[in-house]
């Protein structure tokens, strides 16, 4: 049996999940906008869908838009706020965020837009008072990512959200790693927009949401049709919130728990591992994490032949992110944590989900030992970089 | 529980094919495509490369196909520090390097071959079309390829008895043609594609311009043209502009065709002759090796091939110290460039080889 530690890319799909996506298959989907009994029962299942959501994040159903996943609600999020403060020049984030974040940015800061990237601390934390020192009367948007999904961090927001609300600032957070594996609530947040994915939930990729509060004004991104409250036009993907609706709701239902349980089992699988293998590092704090993410400088061997090493075993974990050839790049998290080149290359993820047992984490365990010593007597990382 | 197989890929027809024959014979087949140019082709709709994207997809889609897993291995530092370093450094020095015999030596059957163990494979092979055999004394053969318009052995005489061991050329016995049958049987969707002729890390022929571009101007060594008796026929802008028996690009006009007869790196000075000066008695070679290093040392006959698309021609091969070795050709035989391989055969067989130091005049 195969043995999937990769849920933050992409958890398996929830049986919730499959439940509602089958229902609705069988059903017939409908458009949501048509004015027939198809359409209003399509329309009944999209409400639906989007009240699980909105309790995922404890907001209201009024202020979730579903969108096409993690990647366009962070796009939409940064194009919305500066086409709503259209006078404003400056975005304020960390060195440590998600691609889709940091790549418009630097499109941005190619307009002439001020970006400020705050760089963490060794352990992967934002300062508070760092970010919210930089906001003033020119900023219009502070973007974070609530949790990391590279190393787990959970960022300590401190004043950031009250401070960016007195400066007329629109405070948004990447929550798409976070949500469901911790408990949150939009307004203890004080965030005016929210990234939600669905496919680290349990859901099919292709399926996320932004949170928009109430009060706030966000110019649209997709233009076209009045679907999403004329704030994201096409067809909604229905399939695809319905199934997020119902990973959400099973998520939230599981979440004290789960938590907890997986947790203890992040924890076991690191003293297993930790035990076995002198010198193993686990990046990121020791506390103030998502509980399911684990991610391991593996000492004098490179990262990309334990990645192959461990598939071919049966065990699958990732590694920074792939290029378009397939090949793996150095995580850009780790980096700017202060880790050497070398160490990034010898890193892996491991994240844990809803299916993980604790029988799996002994075996990977187990396995990973075995391969970690293979691949270091093999094919030394050491050795290799004296021959350059 | 099968052997598990390294199965270098490039995304051609050769390499998929043997990919698929190791697999009918019961390997257990792990497909991996290197990662060597220090940038990734973005060449659209050229394909003469072996490390673009296409390429990789090539390969991914024939490991799809097959049923076997495929990926994409990063070997850039290791190429550009151990392949792309010699090929310039070759270059500035007056010599003309043999890239794909140092990648082979360097890179497939050595880095990759570490890699393969690391992912717990026995063997590594390769699409070359090559044979090995193993003797009753368990000594391993390296042959010419039952193809002879295919033979690769040229590329592989450097390969010990160690690497021969753990080494599968699984095309060795089959021809081209059979091998297109085979990708077409097999639904390959590159059967038909073409070969790819260039080097892979400089898709657009410009040896120069990569030597310039992976050096510093003070290592670039400008001079004069000269003919055998040192008259000055012109001026140059780097040696690394030059191979022996070039005829184009010159920079001089003349009354019949002038070949580039020697190279010094040193002084810059390139000599160059009439075609038949070029014809020498033999050479030295350097860092020579025998793919059965217990051989006895001595006087040996041979065929001695001194460039890949050249045949064979009979020499005497006296080893000497320090892998080192004189060959001398029966009949006065073709230019000997310095930098490139000299291959030692006995009939089919590979007795080893070597690095072209410089011709023997006499």
């Amino acid at each position: 049996m195969r043995i999937y530690l990769d849920h933050n890319s992409g958890s398996t799909l929830r049986p919730e999940a499959i439940a509602a996506l089958n229902a609705l298959l069988l059903e017939g989907e409908g458009n949501p906008a048509a004015v027939h009994r198809a359409g209003q029962r399509a329309r009944r299942a999209l409400e639906q869908a989007r009240s699980e959501v909105a309790a995922l994040v404890a907001a209201s159903p009024s202020e979730i838009i579903f969108t096409s996943g993690g990647t366009e609600s962070n796009n939409f999020a940064i194009a919305g706020a500066l086409g709503a403060l259209s006078t404003r020049r400056k975005v304020i984030t960390s060195a440590i965020e998600h691609s889709s974040i940091l790549a418009p940015l630097v499109n941005l800061e190619n307009r002439g837009f001020e970006v400020v990237r705050i760089a963490p601390d060794p352990e992967g934390r934002i300062s508070p008072e760092a970010i919210a020192g930089a906001i003033d009367e020119t900023t219009a948007l502070v973007t974070l990512g609530l949790a990391n999904g590279e190393v787990g961090t959970i960022q300590d927001l401190g004043e950031i959200a009250r401070r960016a609300a007195s400066a007329g600032a629109l405070f948004h957070l990447d929550a798409a790693q976070a949500a469901g594996r911790i408990p949150l609530e939009v307004d203890a947040l004080g965030c005016a927009l929210m990234t939600l994915s669905a496919h680290k939930l349990g859901a099919p990729a292709g399926s996320g949401a932004l949170f928009i509060r109430d009060d706030c004004q966000v110019a649209p991104m997709l233009l076209g049709g009045p679907q999403e409250n004329a704030r994201r036009a096409g067809t909604p993907n229905l399939l695809g919130a319905v199934a997020f609706g119902a990973a959400a709701q099973a998520a939230v239902r599981a979440l004290p728990l789960e938590a907890a349980r997986l947790g203890a089992l992040t924890q076991s699988l690191f003293s297993l591992l930790a035990a076995q293998i002198p010198g193993l590092v686990c990046n990121g704090p020791p506390k103030d994490r998502i509980p399911n993410t684990l991610n391991l400088t593996f000492p004098g061997v490179l990262g990309e032949s334990m990645l192959i090493a461990l598939d071919l075993e049966g065990i699958q974990v990732s590694m920074g992110s792939a290029c378009a050839a397939g090949a793996v790049e150095p995580s850009h998290v780790l980096l700017a944590m202060g880790r050497s080149a070398r160490e990034a290359r010898s890193s892996l993820r491991l994240s844990l989900g809803w299916n993980t047992t604790a029988q799996e984490v002994a075996r990977a365990a187990e396995t990973i030992i075995r391969v970690w010593r293979r691949v270091s007597e093999s094919e030394p990382a050491a050795a290799r970089e004296a021959l350059s | 529980m099968s052997a598990r197989v390294l199965v270098a890929m490039s995304g051609g027809v050769d390499s998929s094919v043997a990919a698929a024959l190791l697999r009918e014979a019961g390997y257990e087949v792990v497909g991996v495509a290197m990662r060597l140019a220090p940038e990734p082709g973005h060449s659209a709709g050229r394909r003469a490369t072996c490390c673009s994207h296409e390429d990789f997809e090539d390969a991914r889609r024939v490991a799809e196909r097959l049923d076997f897993p495929f990926y994409v291995v990063d070997l850039r530092e290791d190429f550009a520090a151990r392949v792309i370093g010699n090929f310039v450094s070759e270059y500035l020095a007056g010599r003309t390097p043999n890239p794909c015999v140092m990648c082979n030596r360097e890179i497939k059957f050595d880095r990759l071959w570490r890699r393969a163990r690391a992912l717990g494979a026995d063997f590594v092979a390769t699409g070359h079309y090559a044979q090995t055999e193993r003797d009753l004394g368990g000594r391993f053969h390296l042959l010419r390829a039952r193809d002879g318009t295919k033979d690769q052995s040229y590329f592989l005489f450097s390969l010990t008895q160690a690497e021969l061991a753990r080494t599968l050329f699984p095309l060795g016995a089959i021809t081209k043609a059979e091998v297109r049958v085979r990708a077409r049987q097999l639904g390959l969707a590159n059967a038909d594609k073409p070969e790819s002729q260039e080097i892979c890390f400089v898709p657009d022929g410009d040896y120069a311009g990569l030597v310039e571009r992976a050096t510093s101007r003070d290592r670039i060594r400008p001079g004069r043209i000269v003919d055998r008796a040192g008259t000055a026929l012109g001026a140059h802008r780097g040696v690394h502009h030059f191979t022996v028996g070039q005829r184009r690009g010159l920079g001089f006009a003349s009354s019949e065709p002038m070949y580039v007869r020697e190279i010094h790196g040193e002084t810059g000075t390139v000599v160059v002759g009439r075609r038949e000066e070029l014809y020498c008695a033999g050479l030295l070679a350097r860092d020579v090796s025998l793919v059965d290093a217990s051989r006895t040392v001595g006087r040996l006959e041979v065929e001695v091939k001194t460039r890949y698309r050249q045949n064979s021609v009979p020499a005497v091969l006296a080893l000497g110290a320090e892998r080192r070795a004189e060959v001398r050709f029966l009949t006065r035989g073709p230019a000997a460039t310095p930098g490139q391989a000299c291959v030692f055969y006995r009939g089919e067989e590979v007795l080893g080889g070597g690095f072209i130091e410089r011709a023997l005049e006499a």
